[in-house]
């Protein structure tokens, strides 16, 4: 196991615990936890040496938290 | 051993600690800030110079995305 698996395995665990009791029950905070564990996954992939997949994986983490503010926005203005 | 890739893990866990527990918005986008400055230098010592250049441009960009919602006071 390489110190990017452990590192990313433990930033997985911590992101997941903030994401999953937040200390402020707001739809920002959870958003902002949320890219925690993406960059967790990152390392973990980053340790498996594949290009492709740390490339699309970061697009879609970024897609995703897009798509979330857009929701959040929407539902904050109704 | 080379202890760089241990510095640079200290580096973001501290990040994500401090991004888990801070409670002000922009201090969690500052720590994940702290996080992507310690994955970066990782990266390209892997030797993915053309992850960390698409990782460059994408991390600023979810952080303005962030923004704009902190800045709309949306909560």
């Amino acid at each position: 196991m390489s110190l990017e698996f452990i590192i990313g395995l433990i930033i997985l665990v911590i992101g997941t615990g903030a994401c999953a009791f937040p200390r402020d029950r707001e739809y920002l905070t959870r958003i902002i936890n949320l890219e925690i564990p993406a960059f967790g996954l990152l390392l973990v992939a980053l340790s498996f040496d594949e290009t492709l997949a740390l490339l699309t994986f970061i697009a879609v983490s970024t897609l995703t938290t897009f798509v979330l503010v857009m929701l959040v926005e929407r539902k904050v203005t109704s | 051993m080379n202890i760089l890739p241990l510095v640079f893990g200290i580096i973001i866990l501290t990040g994500s600690i401090f991004a888990g527990f801070a409670r002000d918005p922009y201090a969690k986008l500052i720590a994940i800030g702290i996080i992507g400055g310690g994955i970066m230098p990782l990266i390209i010592m892997r030797g993915y110079v053309d992850v960390a250049a698409a990782l460059a441009v994408i991390i600023p960009l979810s952080t303005i995305f962030v923004l704009q919602l902190c800045k709309k006071g949306a909560a």
